[in-house]
C-alpha cells in the first residue's frame, strides 16, 4: 500500500476517523487545558486568566495527593489480578471444554450492570451476604461489613473492579486465542511443548498484542476508576475510599472549584499518560507479527 | 409417554399463567396476599371545576422548560404542566435531573450549552452561587406576600421561588410506641434529653431491644444532624448565618460552644441506642424504613421526604406517624426540645440570560397559578404531596409525616432555620461525622475538623 | 510408555481441577447477575427484607416490576432511540476504525505516529475532564446539541481510539501482509484489497469491537444525558430516570428496567459469539 497514491489513502482510509477523533475528543481537551489557566468557574460569563494560580491550589490540596496514593495502591491490585484472571479463564475457554458457550456468555454478565445498581447489588453482599456468612461460621473477616472498614472497603472496591473488568478483558483475551493459528498450537504440541514451556515460548508472545491491550486498558481503567466508586462506597467510610477521578469531580462540582478541579484531572491524565506510555513500550517491543 | 404428556401439559400452563399474568400486570402469588391485588395508587381527584384565576391569552403558544431536581415528584409536576397548559396554553416541558447528576452539574452544563431551563428547581446553596449571575430577579412577584418568612433574598432580592416545607427530626412510630408502653404516648410530654432517655429505657425494657435507626449517609450525619449546630444558635436562618460567620473568623470557639456539646450529647444518646450499635456504618438505609413500620425499632433520624421509604415498607396514610425534636439538653423552655426544624427546601429559579420576555412571562405567570389558581394549589398539595410555603393555600397533606410538619407549623412548635453552607459541607463533614459514629473519633478530633473545614472557606 | 500413562493421568486431574476451579469462579460471576433476575420479580420491600428468598416464598412472583419499567420508561420510544444512535455509531466507528487503523499499521509516517500516539494517550482522558469544555463547544458555540446525529457523531469520535487501538493490534498480529501484495499483483486498488481481502479477515475483532461498541452506547448514561434533553429522543438508560427519587431508589423497577435494556446486548452477544468463532482465521495464510 505505499507508493504514489499516500494522499489518496489518507483521505480515503485517515481522514473521517481522525475528522470524529479529534473533533469530539482533542478539541474540547485543547479548550480544558486552557480553562485551568483561567479563573471560570463553570458558570461566570467571564474568564480572566489567573496563569498557574489552580495548580498551585492543586499543590496544596492533601487530599488529592492522598487520594491518588490509594488509586496507586488500587492499580497495582487491579491489574495484577485482572489480567492474571482474565488470561487464565480465556484460556480455558478456548479450548473446546464443554459448554465453553454457555460459559462465555456467563462471563459476560458482568458487563451488563451498571450504575446504581451494581452498587446497590454489591453493597448488599458485603453487608448482607458476607455478615449472613460471619454470624453462621464465626469468622471475624465477615463479622461486620466490609464496607465500614477503611481497609476491608478498599478490598471490596479491588474485589468489584476484578469482577467488572476481567468480564471485559475476558472478551478481548477469548478474540486472542480464537485469533492463533490453529497450525502454531498444534505444531508445538507434536514438538512435546507441554504447559508451561507452552505457555512461556509460544502462547506468551503470540498473545503478546493482546496483552498489551487488556494491560492498557486496566491500567487506564483503574486509574480513572470512578462509577464502581461512587456507587459501591462513595468514599466511605469516612473518605477513606475516595479515588483521584472521584476527587476531581468533587473538587470540581461539590466543591465548585472548576478550575482546581480542572487541573487536577489534568494532573491526573499526565501522570497516567506517563505510566501507560511506559507499558505500551516495554509490552510492544515483545509482540511478535504473523 | 404419559408422563411426558403431562409435564408437558404443566409446562403450557405455567407459561401461559407467566404470559397472561405479564400481560395483564396481574400478580399471582403462593401466599395470599388480599389486600395488595395491583396496588393502583389512587391518586387524589382534583377539582377543576372552579378557576378563576386570569390567564394571560398572549402567552399562548409559548414553549417553557422546568429542570425537576426533585425526582420523586417527576411525574406529579408532568401532570401539573399539562394541567396549566390545558388553561392557558403554555407548553411546560419538565425536564429532569438524572441519577449520577447533581442538580448544580446539570445546570452549569445546560447553561454551557447555551440551553439553558426557564425554571429550575434548586437547592438554596445553588441558587445563592447562581443567581447574580444568571437569575430573573422576582422581587416584584405578587406571591412574596404570601410566602413571607420563606424568602430567600440575595443583596436584598429574591431570585428564587420556595417550592415546598420540609422538616426533620426523630420520626416515631406511635403504635409501636404504645403497644410497648401499653398506655397513650403524648409526644408533647418528652420535653428534655433526659424525658426522652427515659423514654428509651422503657422502650428497651419492654422488648425493643434497640429502639433508634440513624442513617450512616454522609448527607444524613452531615447535613441533617450537624447542621442543628448552626440552626438551634436561635432558630432563625439569620442567626444561623451569624454563628456560621463567627466559627468562619474564628471570634467563636466550638470547644466551648454550648450547642456543640449539647448537639453531640444528644448524637451520642442515639448512638448508644443505635439498632445497628455493632456496626454503625454498615446499617442499611432502605432496611431502617422497614425496622420502623415493623416495630423492630420505635424512632428513626429523619425528614418527612421519607414517607415514600415507609409506603414502600408497607405503611399506611392511616397510620400515625410523627416527629420529636432533636432535644439537645434539660431545659423544657429552651425552643429546641419542643420545636421541629421546619424550613424551606427546593426553590425555583428563574433564567434571566437566554430566556425570551414572553418564555419569562409565562414562568412568572406558572408560578403564579401554583400559588393563587384553586387548581393549581390543590395539585401543588395533593399531587406533588408538597407541604406548601404558601399562607393562601388551604390544602393539607395527606400522608402522616407532612401532616405533622403541616401542624408544627401551623401550631408554631417548628422554628424556621436552614443554615447556608458551602456545598461540599455535607460531603466533608459528613465523613468526619461518620468517623465519630463508628466510634474512630472522638469530639475533640470531630471539633478540630469542623473548624479545619471553615478555616479553609475564607 | 509409562512415563505418558502418567502424564495423562496427571493431565486428566489438572483438567479436573481447572474445570472445579472454573464453575466456582463462573459462579461468583453469575451471582449478581441472578441476583437482579431473582428480584426483578419482587416488590421492593422482600426485596430489602429478604433478598435471597426465592420467587415463591413471600409475596410471590410479580411482573408489576416488569409493566411498570415498561410503561414509565415509554419502552417502544426509548428503545427504537437507542437501537438508532448504537447501530449507527457502531457500524461508523467500526468502518471508521477499520480503515483508520489499517491505514497506520501499513503507513509508518509522521502522521500515523502522531495521531496513534495521541490516539493511545487520550483513552485516558478522565470523560470529566472534558465534559463542561465538550457541552461549551457543541452546545454554546456550534448549537448542535438535542439531535440524534450529534450524539451518533460524538460516540464514534469519543470509541474511536480504543477501537483504532484494538484493531491496530490485530492488524498488526495476525494481517500477513503477503496477502495484500499477492492482491495487489492480481491487480486489486487499494480500497478493493481492504475491503475484499483485508476485512473479512478481521471477522474476529470486528465481532469483538462490536460488542464491546455497542454495549458501551447502549448503556452509556453520561453522555446522551449532556447532549440529548428532548423527550422524545432520549435512550434506555435515560429513560429509567423516574425509578431514582432523591432519598430512595425503587430497586425492584430499577432491577426490571436493566433487564429490559440488556436483553438485546445479550442476544447480540449470543449472535456474535458464532460470529467469533467462524472468523477464526486459521487457515487463510496456507
Amino acid at each position: 500500500m505505499k507508493g504514489k497514491s499516500g494522499g489518496k489513502d489518507f483521505c480515503g482510509f485517515a481522514l473521517p476517523g481522525m475528522f470524529c477523533f479529534f473533533a469530539v475528543v482533542i478539541l474540547p481537551f485543547v479548550y480544558g487545558v486552557y480553562l485551568t489557566l483561567t479563573d471560570w468557574n463553570g458558570v461566570s460569563s467571564v474568564k480572566n486568566f489567573v496563569g498557574g494560580a489552580n495548580f498551585l491550589s492543586v499543590l496544596k490540596d492533601s487530599q488529592f495527593w492522598t487520594s491518588l496514593l490509594l488509586t496507586f495502591k488500587y492499580v497495582i491490585f487491579v491489574v495484577i489480578i485482572v489480567n492474571i484472571m482474565a488470561f487464565a479463564i480465556a484460556y480455558l475457554l478456548t479450548r473446546g471444554i464443554k459448554g465453553q458457550n454457555f460459559f462465555r456468555a456467563g462471563f459476560f454478565t458482568p458487563n451488563l450492570i451498571g450504575g446504581l445498581v451494581l452498587g446497590y447489588i454489591w453493597q448488599f453482599v458485603f453487608s448482607r451476604v458476607f455478615v449472613g456468612i460471619g454470624e453462621a461460621t464465626g469468622w471475624s473477616l465477615f463479622e461486620a461489613s466490609w464496607l465500614s472498614d477503611p481497609n476491608l472497603a478498599f478490598a471490596a472496591l479491588v474485589l468489584v473492579s476484578v469482577w467488572q473488568l476481567s468480564g471485559y478483558m475476558i472478551l478481548i483475551y477469548v478474540a486472542g486465542f480464537m485469533g492463533l493459528s490453529q497450525d502454531v498450537m498444534e505444531a508445538a504440541s507434536i514438538d512435546g511443548a507441554t504447559g508451561w514451556v507452552k505457555l512461556r515460548s509460544i502462547i506468551l508472545p503470540l498473545m503478546m498484542s493482546s496483552i498489551t491491550i487488556c494491560l492498557f486498558l486496566t491500567l487506564s481503567r483503574a486509574f480513572m476508576v470512578y462509577d464502581v466508586n461512587l456507587s459501591l462506597t462513595a468514599g466511605a467510610p469516612y473518605g477513606t475510599t475516595e479515588m483521584a477521578a472521584m476527587h476531581v469531580y468533587e473538587k470540581a462540582f461539590t466543591s465548585r472549584q472548576f478550575g482546581v478541579g480542572q487541573a487536577e484531572a489534568l494532573i491526573l491524565f499526565v501522570i497516567v499518560a506517563i505510566i501507560s506510555g511506559i507499558q505500551v513500550y516495554l509490552t510492544k517491543r515483545q509482540e511478535v507479527e504473523a | 409417554m404419559k408422563k411426558t404428556r403431562l409435564t408437558r401439559l404443566i409446562a403450557v400452563g405455567v407459561l401461559s399463567a407467566l404470559i397472561a399474568s405479564a400481560v395483564t400486570g396481574c400478580r399471582f402469588g403462593f401466599a395470599s396476599d388480599p389486600d395488595d391485588p395491583n396496588e393502583v395508587e389512587v391518586a387524589e381527584p382534583i377539582d377543576t371545576s372552579v378557576d378563576t384565576f386570569q390567564y394571560d391569552p398572549s402567552l399562548s403558544g409559548t414553549t417553557i422548560t422546568l429542570l425537576n431536581s426533585k425526582a420523586e415528584i417527576q411525574n406529579a409536576l408532568v401532570e401539573m404542566g399539562a394541567e396549566y397548559e390545558k388553561k392557558s396554553g403554555v407548553h411546560v416541558e419538565v425536564m429532569p435531573v438524572t441519577d449520577g447528576d447533581s442538580p448544580y452539574t446539570k445546570v452549569v452544563s445546560l447553561y454551557n450549552s447555551g440551553n439553558p431551563p426557564t425554571m429550575s428547581i434548586l437547592d438554596t446553596t445553588d441558587v445563592i452561587a447562581l443567581a447574580e449571575e444568571k437569575a430573573a430577579d422576582l422581587s416584584d412577584e405578587p406571591w412574596l406576600a404570601e410566602a413571607e418568612g420563606y424568602l430567600t433574598e440575595i443583596n436584598g432580592k429574591v431570585y428564587s421561588f420556595p417550592l415546598c416545607i420540609e422538616g426533620r427530626g426523630l420520626i416515631y412510630n406511635q403504635t409501636v410506641i404504645e403497644t410497648a408502653l401499653g398506655e397513650p404516648f403524648d409526644p408533647s410530654s418528652i420535653r428534655t434529653l433526659d424525658d426522652f432517655v427515659a423514654l428509651l429505657d422503657r422502650l428497651v425494657a419492654a422488648g425493643i431491644e434497640k429502639p433508634v435507626s440513624m442513617a450512616k449517609e454522609d448527607w444524613s450525619l452531615g447535613a441533617h444532624h450537624l447542621q442543628y449546630v448552626y440552626e438551634t444558635y436561635d432558630g432563625t436562618s439569620d442567626g444561623a448565618a451569624e454563628i456560621i460567620n463567627e466559627i468562619k473568623d474564628g471570634s467563636l470557639d466550638l470547644t466551648t460552644y454550648d450547642r456543640m456539646s449539647q448537639f453531640l450529647d444528644m448524637f451520642d444518646v442515639l448512638m448508644a441506642y443505635n439498632v445497628a450499635r455493632a456496626d454503625p456504618l454498615g446499617a442499611d438505609y432502605d432496611e431502617m424504613a422497614i425496622d420502623l413500620v415493623d416495630g423492630k425499632t420505635a424512632i428513626w433520624f429523619n425528614g418527612n421526604w421519607a414517607w415514600p421509604n415507609l409506603a414502600d415498607a408497607d405503611a399506611e396514610e392511616t397510620d400515625q406517624y410523627g416527629f420529636l425534636p432533636y432535644f439537645m439538653n434539660n431545659d423544657p423552655d429552651d425552643f429546641v426540645n419542643f420545636q421541629i426544624q421546619a424550613s424551606p427546601s427546593k426553590q425555583v429559579m428563574l433564567d434571566g440570560v437566554v430566556a425570551t420576555d414572553k418564555q419569562l412571562a409565562a414562568a412568572k405567570e406558572f408560578l403564579n397559578w401554583i400559588v393563587y389558581s384553586e387548581i393549581g394549589q390543590q395539585m401543588l398539595v395533593k399531587t406533588c404531596n408538597i407541604i406548601p410555603p404558601f399562607q393562601n393555600n388551604p390544602y393539607e397533606p395527606a400522608d402522616p409525616l407532612s401532616r405533622d410538619i403541616y401542624n408544627h407549623v401551623h401550631d408554631g412548635t417548628a422554628f424556621n432555620a436552614s443554615a447556608i453552607v458551602p456545598n461540599d459541607h455535607w460531603a466533608i463533614l459528613g465523613a468526619a461525622m461518620q468517623k465519630y459514629l463508628a466510634g474512630r473519633s472522638d469530639r475533640t478530633e470531630l471539633i478540630a475538623s469542623i473548624e479545619d473545614y471553615w478555616a479553609q472557606q475564607q | 510408555m509409562n512415563n505418558s500413562s502418567i502424564g495423562g493421568t496427571r493431565r486428566k486431574v489438572t483438567n479436573g481441577l481447572a474445570m472445579a476451579g472454573l464453575i466456582i469462579i463462573f459462579i461468583a460471576y453469575m451471582f449478581p447477575f441472578i441476583m437482579v433476575v431473582i428480584n426483578s420479580l419482587k416488590e421492593k420491600r422482600d426485596i430489602i427484607k429478604s433478598p435471597f428468598s426465592w420467587l415463591f416464598t413471600i409475596k410471590g412472583l410479580s411482573f408489576d416490576n416488569f409493566v411498570k419499567a415498561f410503561t414509565q420508561m415509554d419502552f417502544l420510544n426509548a428503545f427504537k432511540n437507542s437501537l438508532i444512535v448504537t447501530v449507527s455509531s457502531t457500524v461508523l466507528v467500526t468502518l471508521l476504525a477499520a480503515m483508520l487503523a489499517y491505514y497506520i499499521v501499513r503507513h509508518n509516517n509522521k502522521i500515523s505516529k502522531i495521531t496513534f500516539a495521541l490516539m493511545v494517550a487520550s483513552m485516558i482522558i478522565p470523560f470529566q475532564a472534558i465534559m463542561i469544555p465538550l457541552v461549551s463547544i457543541y452546545g454554546g458555540t456550534l448549537n448542535v446539541l438535542n439531535h440524534r446525529i450529534t450524539l451518533i457523531f460524538m460516540h464514534t469520535g469519543f470509541s474511536m481510539a480504543m477501537s483504532v487501538f484494538m484493531f491496530h493490534g490485530f492488524i498488526k498480529g495476525n494481517i500477513p501482509i503477503a496477502l495484500e501484495e499477492a492482491a495487489y499483483i492480481d491487480g486489486c486498488t487499494h480500497r478493493q484489497t481492504f475491503f475484499k481481502i483485508v476485512f473479512p479477515l478481521l471477522k474476529p475483532i470486528i465481532a469483538t469491537m462490536v460488542i464491546l461498541n455497542s454495549l458501551a452506547f447502549w448503556n452509556d448514561y453520561l453522555l446522551p444525558s449532556l447532549v440529548l434533553t428532548d423527550k422524545e429522543l432520549l435512550t434506555l438508560p435515560l429513560s429509567t430516570y423516574s425509578f431514582y427519587g432523591t432519598y430512595s431508589a425503587d430497586y425492584g423497577t430499577i432491577m426490571a428496567g436493566l433487564l429490559l435494556c440488556v436483553i438485546p446486548i445479550l442476544i447480540l452477544y449470543v449472535v456474535l459469539q458464532k460470529q467469533i468463532i467462524g472468523g477464526v482465521v486459521s487457515g487463510a495464510v496456507k
